[in-house]
């Protein structure tokens, strides 16, 4: 386990290599949440209420999105698919470590970092725009919360990874890759919370693993869902979890049997 | 008109050459136009989500909005369109290869900016205009040639105000390197473009009416077309861009003049 420390470490380290680029892609992160910010704003003003949330479990929604987005979300999984078609991926069939633990803790650095100043920039937000945001005090909820987190943040790895494997058969994964991204997104609740759809798609959104990357959790903290329909989500994301391990494992097996280390 | 020639047969080949390169990825391409038309899907989705619950957003009636989201649309994808070379720009001064574009006897910035276009973008543009005809024709306020024309007009003067904030992009690379998230955050403050500005408070709209006036490009076509802006905001927002460009074309000038290469 040393080694991916090692991995973790020096992943930290790079993310903090250019910090005038890093301070503005937090900075990116604010303007996102102008916009989500404001329209749920704008929406609660007349009644307080909107679509059965109250304004602060909306701006709860929208701020906690944001941060969960930090923790569940990476990007050092994509740069898979690059070392794939350019035979970098090499040196990892050579080297001791296992490749899926290795992406697991690089991007693991990254989220860490992330996290912290998401955590920070919301706290700032919330001052400047005096939101008011729900603090979940009641421990068994809070616990839910950090366990299906924990399992999201999994989940959304496992899917990532597995698709950037797509490059193992085509050069042209970035393509796939933006498309499953943008489509992740939106599925997972990450701009909107998904209930305010019509009930026939919410349910299609609801059978597929995205519900459970960042709509669930905050709906586990927000103390929206009644214990056993929690305790029935956290059961469905270990499925998926289990479902998603078996699919990379496959992937990963068929991939390797064709990969030819071109670029190398 | 020698030169205007000279560099529309250049855009002309680069076009050819853009093209023939997605058409030689397409599952790429086509799974990168999927991903367009998804994520303006969703954000539609959206919007038509939230007015189930609400007759107005902000004062504005559910195709008023529509419309403020389309008319963003239209100025960031026709951006996004003909101005993509841009995202490249960095790479150019990592590498030394802007020395060959310094010397080429074609117009620097111009062939940096637009040796990318993109056709997804373009075949984009498409659906996008439809809609804002349909919509236009639902609009409450009956549609006049003045409406029209000061629509067009502020189109326009919207692109113009987008190009100068690339070529403050470009200059800015030029002074530090890893600037990469500039442009990027340009994108995202674009996107606070997709709701009528009313949604924010003042402070909000002063910072990116005057400062990054990015409500200027994408808000006010929409709201001279609704009847909604006077006389005076339309003159003060030809007279800004007309400032705001020069002054992107003196800014890019004196980063030339600073420019030094990496190596090539």
């Amino acid at each position: 386990m040393k080694k991916y420390w090692t991995v973790f470490r020096i992943s930290w380290q790079k993310e903090l290599e250019y910090r005038f680029n890093f301070l503005l892609g937090r900075l990116r992160n604010i303007l996102v949440l102008l916009l989500l910010y404001f329209v749920w704003h704008t929406l609660t003003s007349p009644t307080g209420t909107f679509a059965g949330y109250d304004r602060n479990e909306l701006v709860t929604f929208v701020l906690g999105a944001s941060v969960l987005r930090s923790i569940v979300f990476g990007t050092q999984a994509r740069s898979v698919a690059a070392e794939i078609n350019d035979g970098t991926f090499s040196a990892y069939l050579v080297k001791p470590v296992h490749h899926l633990l290795f992406v697991f803790f690089r991007e693991l650095a990254q989220r860490c970092l992330h996290t912290l100043t998401a955590v920070f920039e919301v706290a700032v937000f919330s001052v400047l725009v005096d939101a008011r945001i729900l603090i979940q005090i009641q421990w068994p909820w809070l616990a839910l919360f950090f366990v299906s987190t924990s399992l999201a943040l999994i989940l959304y790895f496992l899917l990532s990874y597995t698709v950037n494997l797509i490059a193992f058969w085509s050069r042209e994964a970035m393509g796939p890759k933006f498309l499953f991204d943008w489509f992740l997104e939106f599925a997972s609740g990450a701009y909107f919370p998904l209930d305010i759809l019509a009930s026939g798609l919410f349910a299609v959104f609801a059978s597929l693993p995205f519900f459970y990357l960042l709509y669930f959790p905050i709906q586990v903290y927000l103390g929206r869902m009644p214990f056993l329909q929690v305790a029935g989500g956290i059961g469905l994301q270990l499925i998926w979890i289990g479902l998603c391990i078996l699919g990379a494992r496959f992937v990963w097996a068929r991939g390797l049997m064709r990969f030819t280390g071109e670029g190398i | 008109m020698k030169i205007l020639r000279k560099h529309f047969r250049v855009w002309k080949r680069l076009s050819a050459l853009a093209i023939g390169s997605y058409l030689s990825s397409r599952v790429d391409s086509a799974s990168y136009l999927l991903g367009k038309l998804i994520r303006f899907g969703f954000f539609l989705l959206l919007i038509v989500s939230i007015f189930r619950f609400t007759k107005t957003l902000a004062g504005y009636s559910r195709y008023e909005v529509i419309f403020f989201f389309l008319t963003f649309n239209l100025i960031d994808v026709f951006s996004q369109a003909f101005f993509r070379g841009i995202y490249q720009f960095k790479n150019d001064i990592l590498r030394g290869n802007f020395d060959y574009v310094l010397s080429k006897p074609v117009n620097a910035l111009f062939y940096s900016m637009s040796r990318l276009t993109d056709v997804l973008d373009i075949v984009f543009l498409v659906p996008i205009v439809l809609l804002i005809f349909y919509t236009a024709g639902k609009l409450p306020a009956p549609i006049t040639a003045g409406a029209v024309i000061l629509y067009v007009l502020l189109l326009i003067s919207g692109v113009l105000i987008v190009l100068g904030i690339h070529i403050l992009s470009a200059s800015i690379t030029i002074w530090i390197i890893e600037s990469e998230n500039v442009i990027w955050l340009y994108r995202e403050a674009m996107t606070l473009g997709r709701f009528p500005p009313e949604i924010f408070p003042g402070t909000v709209r002063v910072v990116f009416t005057f400062v990054l006036p990015i409500l200027l490009a994408v808000a006010f076509p929409a709201k001279a077309f609704l009847g909604l802006l006077s006389w005076r905001w339309i003159l003060f927002a030809f007279g800004y861009t007309v400032s705001f460009f020069c002054l992107s074309l003196l800014l890019w000038r004196a980063s030339l003049a600073k420019y030094s290469s990496a190596s090539s």
